[in-house]
Formats: structure tokens, C-alpha cells, sequence
């Protein structure tokens, strides 16, 4: 449970696309959500099939993680899928049983919108697989820095992440400890009808909660103890550095959007 | 917008116990009514509101959709990544934010037991409107749904799990209420007055 938290949905290896700078793979997620939207026919299609698949190639990641990812959302592909193909009535009908009527652009329509959105959960999948919270939050923090003009608490959010990163598996534990204590108690959780199963929750909730308020003062006073007072002039532990590698796939993925535009209809 | 350090690390406890409250079931196996596992993500994030204040509790639930979307599993049936952005669900996610917001803003100034339940079922009115708009919308722009499928039919979705919520806002209401009168109004529990 604790690696799973803290790691998140990271399944590390050595691949270009884990040691790219997570600075470059948000922008790069951000712009593919972008351009995604330019493909509108057969070719513009094929051309981001080929690139996602490329990237996914490269950051050989096994297509068992990648299938795990991508379950919780695949339904949608289908629901999108099956939405177009039979409520679309537009072009040609190519087949007819009666009370079902399958007509050619919305078949069309159907691959082509759930191939969009198989394409853009496959690259946004890649992201979180390839880099762990912790160097996402670091990448977010410096991409967001120049909110900080306009008084947006950028450092303080990314530390408020990190911080949260570190409690939610101690929480958990401690989650299951208060229920077992007060199981040993007597409390009944599992039977008995909704009302009073709902009132059991309360000797549940406010152990967890006042548990929860002392842990977020003793970390204060531990943090402001060691000198802790804000953004201002922090150094980092973790340093991010761009490479050529980052500079070439952003120019990359620049090509392929131009090469986009030129393609489509 | 100063915030101390006390207030950082209470918005990130408050993230922790989101991450808790959306898989709840998986503590608590008998947490499920009808076959129907609860996820008590909107009741955290009306605390959150009452407890922390309007603008804290709003920075907590942002925190909370910054950390599913890095990766972190927090969202509901341990969901995470950059990919919940494309969910039509997400929009659910997005208005813990102003409905924490909202609810905190109406207990300002009154921390009665009545204004709490009324802030904590305006919370909850703010979670279904976005939430289900974002869900109607979201099929309409990305999945490009078409004709068939009407503003109605999404409305339609969302009366199933509607008692369960109202229930559970109420009851969000009293807890707050309860843990502001019993526990917080204690001397070692000072510095939540200030936060709020």
C-alpha cells in the first residue's frame, strides 16, 4: 500500500522516456491533447496512431501496465464507439436488420472519435507510468512558476502535494487501526439498519480527524523548528535539468502537429 | 494570500483524508449500501469547507485533484493519472473546489448548527450542477455524442445516487458542527479557530 502511494502508477525502467525531464513530457502531454483535435480523416489519424505507439515503443512499459492503466477508462472508447455507430444516421447504410440501422459516417465517425480518445488516455497513461508524482510535482512547480507574479501560491501548493504524498498510506493505516480498536470496543459497523450503521461511523471519523489535526500541528512546529518560512530562497535536493533529448521530442512532436495541419481536410 | 505553515499542512491532512474518505470501502468493507460501495469524497470535501474555511478548504481540494492527476491513486476505486482529465467524471472532481469554497463561506460568519447543514447541502447543489454539466459536456465535446444522447438522459444518471448524498450532506453538516463545538472549541486546538 505505501509503495503504491508513494510511487503512484510509476513502473520504473531505463527508457528515453523515463529519463526525460518531466518538464518536457507535461509539455508534451499538453500540446498532444492539443493537436489531437486537429485529425480528421484517415491519414491525420494514422499519423498520431504511428507517433503514440512510437512513444509508447520507446518507453517500453509492458502492455500488461499499460492495459491496467487504461481499463477504469476503456469502457468510454466503447460507449463512444457503439454511441456513434448506432445514432449517427448520416451517409450511406451499409447494413440493416430491421430496428438496427447501421449507416457510413457514423461508423466513419465511431473508429475515428474512439480512436481520439483511445490516443489520448494511451499518452496521458504514458505520463504517469513513465515519471513518479514527486518529479511531476517538481515539473509542475517550475512550468508554474511564473504564476507566482500574480501572487499564485505555486511553491506552496507543490509542497502541500508532497506533504499530503506522505500522510495518505499513514492516514490509511491509521484508518484501519481506530476500526479495529473500536471494533474490539463493540461497535457494531456491520449490521443493523442504515441509520444506526451511519451513526457507528462517528466513533470512526472524529478519532480520525482529531488524530489527523495533531499530526498537521506537530508537522508545523517540526517544520518551522528547522527553519522552515516559505518559498522564498529554497534550494532543491532534486534538480531538474533539460537535455538535447527533451529540446528533440518537443521538436518532434512540433513536425508531427505541422505535418497535422497539412494532412487534414 | 499569506499562508502559515500550519495551514499547509492542514490542507494537505485534509487531501489524506479525501484519499481515505474515496475508497472508504476498502477499510470499512460494510460501508456499501444496496450492493452500491460509498465513497465519502463529497462529505470530506463539505468539512473541508466547514472545518478549514472557504479559501483554505478550496486550496486543500485543489491539492486533492493536483495529486490524483500526478498519479498518486486518490480518486475514487483508487483512480489516478493524467487521464482522469478525459473522464466525464471529472467535473465532480473539480467541484470539491468551489463546493468546499461555498460551504466554508456561508459558516463564516454563522456557526450554527442549522447554517452548517444549509452551507453543507449548497455544497452539495454545486457538486451535482457541475458535476453533471461537466458530464453532459464531456460526452458532447470529446466523445462528440450525438443527437441521441440529451441533456435529460444525464440529469437521468444522477437521481440514483441523489438520497445517498443528501443524507450524507446532512450528516456532514451535524458532524461539523459537532467537532466545532466538542472538539475544537478545546485550547489545544486553537490554531484551527485562526485557520478558519
Amino acid at each position: 500500500m505505501m509503495e503504491k502511494m508513494i510511487f503512484g502508477r510509476y513502473v520504473p525502467a531505463e527508457s528515453v522516456i523515463h529519463r526525460m525531464d518531466p518538464r518536457s513530457k507535461l509539455l508534451i502531454v499538453f500540446l498532444f491533447v492539443c493537436v489531437v483535435f486537429i485529425a480528421n480523416n484517415f491519414w491525420t489519424y494514422t499519423l498520431l496512431a504511428i507517433y503514440t505507439f512510437g512513444m509508447v515503443g520507446f518507453s517500453t512499459i509492458s502492455p500488461r501496465f499499460l492495459y491496467a492503466g487504461l481499463k477504469p477508462v476503456l469502457w468510454l472508447v466503447i460507449f463512444t464507439l457503439i454511441l456513434h455507430v448506432f445514432f449517427t444516421k448520416e451517409g450511406e447504410l451499409i447494413l440493416d436488420l430491421g430496428l438496427i440501422k447501421i449507416y457510413e459516417e457514423g461508423l466513419r465517425q465511431g473508429i475515428f472519435i474512439s480512436l481520439r480518445f483511445f490516443l489520448l488516455i494511451l499518452m496521458t497513461s504514458l505520463l504517469t507510468l513513465t515519471t513518479t508524482p514527486i518529479e511531476i510535482t517538481d515539473g509542475l512547480e517550475n512550468l508554474l512558476n511564473p504564476l507566482k507574479k500574480i501572487k499564485f501560491p505555486v511553491h506552496e501548493l507543490a509542497l502541500m502535494m508532497s506533504i499530503s504524498l506522505r500522510f495518505i498510506p499513514t492516514l490509511m493505516q491509521e484508518t484501519d487501526k481506530i476500526m479495529k480498536a473500536q471494533i474490539a470496543r463493540g461497535v457494531e459497523f456491520s449490521s443493523g439498519p442504515i441509520k444506526e450503521r451511519v451513526q457507528a461511523v462517528v466513533p470512526l471519523l472524529i478519532p480520525l480527524f482529531i488524530s489527523s489535526f495533531k499530526r498537521a500541528e506537530e508537522l508545523a512546529i517540526a517544520m518551522e523548528a528547522r527553519g522552515y518560512r516559505g518559498g522564498e530562497g529554497r534550494t532543491k535536493y532534486r534538480q531538474l535539468s533539460w537535455t538535447s533529448r527533451d529540446t528533440v521530442m518537443i521538436i518532434v512532436l512540433a513536425l508531427m502537429s505541422v505535418l497535422l495541419f497539412l494532412l487534414r481536410d | 494570500m499569506k499562508l502559515r505553515t500550519i495551514d499547509l499542512t492542514l490542507a494537505a491532512m485534509f487531501v489524506a483524508l479525501m484519499a481515505v474518505g474515496a475508497n472508504i470501502t476498502s477499510f470499512v468493507p460494510f460501508m456499501t449500501v444496496g450492493g452500491v460501495p460509498i465513497t465519502l469524497q463529497t462529505f470530506f470535501a463539505l468539512l473541508a469547507g466547514l472545518i478549514l474555511g472557504a479559501r483554505l478548504g478550496a486550496i486543500s481540494m485543489t491539492v486533492y485533484a493536483a495529486v490524483g492527476l500526478v498519479g498518486v491513486p486518490v480518486f475514487a476505486k483508487f483512480g489516478a493519472g493524467f487521464s482522469t482529465i478525459i473522464s466525464p467524471t471529472f467535473g465532480f472532481i473539480l467541484s470539491f473546489i468551489i463546493a468546499a469554497y461555498a460551504a466554508g463561506k456561508i459558516v463564516e460568519k454563522n456557526r450554527t448548527l442549522p447554517a452548517f447543514i444549509a452551507a453543507a447541502l449548497t455544497g452539495l447543489v454545486i457538486n451535482y450542477v457541475l458535476g453533471t454539466n461537466w458530464m453532459y459536456f464531456a460526452y458532447k465535446l470529446w466523445a462528440a455524442a450525438p443527437d441521441g444522447f440529451t441533456y435529460t438522459m444525464a440529469w437521468l444518471w444522477m437521481v440514483v445516487p441523489l438520497p445517498k448524498d443528501i443524507i450524507l450532506a446532512v450528516f456532514a453538516g451535524m458532524m461539523a458542527h459537532r467537532l466545532e463545538k466538542t472538539v475544537l472549541s478545546k485550547g489545544s486546538f486553537s490554531f484551527l479557530r485562526k485557520a478558519a
